[in-house]
């Protein structure tokens, strides 16, 4: 279990920039998570948040120093397909960790305004000027109101 | 003197003050200024995940007590502050129906109350002016009523799909009652329908009790220790109670005097201060010689199920619920395979985060597949969430954990609950309908949740009310049968559960109380 005080280095980031395409992929003209330049809003998101930050460096060891032991070069050496399985390797072994990761990862990615521009979010928080609705109209209970109470009657 | 400044502590304080009582309520958390709220925040998202989340332990703030609930099916939320749990909550509210009162001599389970739908009905009249209810007459799942003071807020084009949807199969719905302004009311603004009415309000929209009985309470001369919380009810010698003991925002220990005491902390913050309350008069805790205190824990069970509608779009776009509500399945059907029954509210959508995150479901796909994933769900997500009837059981309970303690040092809560079959049946049952609804909607893919873990929001059960003193804490006054100075007015007094959103029923019996308190007991007045 990694101390929440650890820093990460420059190899964790390079992994992470990494993760975070694998995460979530480049769509339309849109690059992935990582080629956002999200990587470090992930890092200063997970100062904030001490259990988000334990998962992320969970992961980040597991990718940066068990794959090292194993593959020369580590993580970053892997072609695309071998990087997707050893993530999927990690998400299996550490399963609460990397879905505390993935948490981190998608409140940086969907509060970037240039997510929301692309998936037509209105851009702006829900206050101060509301949603429009539309107004009540008593004429959509007609039908409801012909229905003969059913409520149960007791003593 | 109430220790609780939530749904209920609020109701008895105003109409105890209002009698000219002297009212000192004891208050753990703190008086929260609306414009904090994040709703207006562009981090609004990530704000309502964390120091604004519903689940004390998420939040951990200080004047929180952590709960620990490793051995429940369900996780217990609420929120500490003047408006205790109201601060958060959506405002739903519907009120029981009269079944709900008896359902021993009705269905042959659990117990009937001492009271009936008939004697809370003025009480919930009064409550829904002071709230401030939205809604309309002519709902046939329930008794007539009087009218509400504000029409229903509007459904909105997904709910009027749903609502569609519901009259084909020929099933109830109507819209819902709530406690948000479709309108100005009191001096508070209308609901713009931005949304997220769980974060708190910054318009004062939504109806919190902070925003409406207090202000009322205090300008009739009620007191609100804040940052007060309380580790003991201390009682004399012939073990009527005599005050509180607590600790004071810098942790100093302090005492309140008091010539009666009102328990409203909730249905696991009362039990949890009973217990924490021996003494040679009340060797168990106080008001326990039942051995009731902190048992038959009720929560209502939630299944979550979600349709994806293509042919809706932005369906984030309006208050999360309080659109409309089906009773369709609410009272027993012997053809059915459990007892009782369930209702179901209608929710939307959520924001960009809240929808990649799964609400209750799992989180959108990573890797290959996110994007589909993500457009399919977003803007066309509406949900069915089905509140089902929880019966009472002994050994659903609160207890005090000997590890965990809150900021001072006290015993936290442990909750130890484990979901009925009855529940289980009764909770498939309402996903399988909703699929059914969710599919004449057009709904192209449903996701279902049969138990929201995360959906304790409604604390009942604990120290119910009863005529028999061996069967029950408090009478139907919810005066106690130990010491009769001692009140307890929350949900911990409920018998059994009804399958609506209890805060209306609650509230109710808190008025009822206090008027009980204020024509009867004379002698507590000081
Ligand atoms: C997110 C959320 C959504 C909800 N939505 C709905 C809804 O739509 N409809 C509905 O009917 N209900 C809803 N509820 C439930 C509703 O909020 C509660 O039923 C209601 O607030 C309970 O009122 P109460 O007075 O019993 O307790 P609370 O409102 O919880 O107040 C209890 C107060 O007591 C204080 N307290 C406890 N122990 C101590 C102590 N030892 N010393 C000092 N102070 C103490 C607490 O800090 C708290 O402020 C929701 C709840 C939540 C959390
Ligand atoms: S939807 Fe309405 S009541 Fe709810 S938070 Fe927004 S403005 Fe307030």
């Amino acid at each position: 279990m990694p101390t929440s005080d650890r820093q990460l280095t420059d190899v964790d980031r390079v992994v992470m920039k990494r993760i975070l395409d694998l995460i979530i992929p480049a769509v339309d003209d849109l690059p992935g998570a990582g080629g956002l330049g999200l990587a470090e809003r992930v890092e200063r998101g997970s100062m904030r948040y001490g259990r988000l930050r334990s998962g992320m460096l969970s992961i980040l060891d597991a990718m940066t120093l068990d794959i090292a032991s194993r593959v020369e070069g580590g993580f970053a050496a892997l072609d695309e397909e071998r990087q997707i399985a050893s993530v999927k390797t990690v998400e299996a072994d550490l399963p609460v960790q990397f879905s505390e990761f993935v948490e981190l990862v998608y409140e940086t990615y969907y509060t970037d305004s240039r997510v929301h521009e692309r998936i037509g979010w209105v851009g702006r928080p829900p206050q101060p000027e509301g949603f429009d609705i539309g107004s009540w109209d008593p004429s959509i209970l007609e039908n409801a109101r012909k229905r003969e109470p059913f409520w149960r009657k007791v003593e | 003197m109430i220790v609780g400044a939530g749904a209920s502590g609020a109701a008895v304080a105003w109409r105890l003050a209002q009698a000219g009582f002297s009212v000192v309520c004891l208050e753990q958390g703190r008086w929260i200024n609306p414009s904090l709220y994040p709703t207006d925040d562009k981090n609004w998202e990530i704000l309502g995940r964390h120091e604004w989340n519903w689940d004390p332990n998420k939040r951990g703030n200080p004047e929180d007590y952590p709960v620990n609930d490793a051995e429940s099916d369900i996780s217990p939320l609420m929120f500490a502050a003047v408006g205790g749990s109201t601060i958060h909550w959506t405002a739903h509210t519907p009120r029981f129906h009269p079944s709900d009162f008896r359902v021993k001599s009705l269905d042959g389970v659990a117990d009937d109350w001492p009271i009936t739908y008939d004697d809370l009905d003025t009480y919930y009249d009064m409550n829904d002016m002071m709230m401030g209810c939205s809604g309309i007459n002519g709902d046939p799942a329930v008794p007539p009523r009087s009218p509400r003071p504000m029409p229903p807020i509007p459904l909105g084009k997904d709910g009027a799909h749903m609502a569609a949807a519901f009259e084909r199969l020929g099933w109830h719905w109507w819209p819902s009652d709530n406690y948000m302004n479709s309108m100005p009311y009191k001096g508070r603004d209308a609901c713009n329908y931005c949304g997220r009415v769980g974060f708190g309000c910054t318009r004062k929209a939504k109806s919190s009790t902070d925003v409406n009985y207090w202000p009322e309470a205090v300008r009739l001369g009620a007191v609100v220790k804040t940052h007060a919380r309380v580790s003991e009810i201390t009682v004399g010698a012939n073990g009527r109670a005599t005050g509180a003991n607590y600790f004071d925002r810098a942790g100093n220990a302090k005492h309140q005097a008091a010539r009666s005491v009102v328990m409203a902390g909730n249905g696991i913050g009362t039990p949890r201060l009973l217990l924490m309350s021996k003494s040679d008069a009340h060797p168990d805790g106080l008001l326990n010689s039942s051995g009731l205190v902190g048992k038959n824990l009720m929560f209502h069970p939630y299944s979550i199920t979600t349709g994806l509608i293509p042919d809706l779009s932005e369906t984030w776009q309006g208050p999360m619920g309080n659109i409309l509500m089906s009773q369709e399945f609410y009272e027993t059907d012997p053809k059915r395979d459990f007892v009782r029954g369930y209702a179901y509210q209608m929710n939307r959508g959520t924001g960009p985060l809240g929808t990649a995150l799964g609400g209750a479901h799992e989180p959108v796909t990573w890797g290959a597949g996110h994007h589909e994933d993500f457009s399919e769900r977003f803007g066309h997500n509406v949900v069915l969430a089905g509140i089902g009837e929880d019966l009472p059981e002994e050994h659903n309970t609160v207890t005090l954990d000997d590890r965990l303690t809150d900021s001072n040092g006290l015993p936290a809560p442990k909750i130890n609950y484990t979901l009925s079959e009855n529940s289980r049946r009764l909770m498939d049952h309402s996903v399988k309908s909703a699929t059914t609804v969710l599919r004449e909607a057009g709904a192209t893919r449903v996701m279902a949740n049969p138990l929201l873990r995360s959906g304790g929001w409604h604390l009942m059960g604990t120290a119910r009310m009863g005529d028999d003193p061996e069967r029950s804490v408090v009478d139907q006054w919810c005066q106690s049968h130990d010491a009769d100075n001692v009140f307890v007015v929350d949900g911990s007094v409920f018998v059994t559960a009804g399958a609506v959103n209890p805060t209306p029923t609650l509230q109710a019996i808190a008025l009822r109380a206090a008027d009980y308190i204020v024509h009867e007991r004379d002698d507590l007045k000081g």
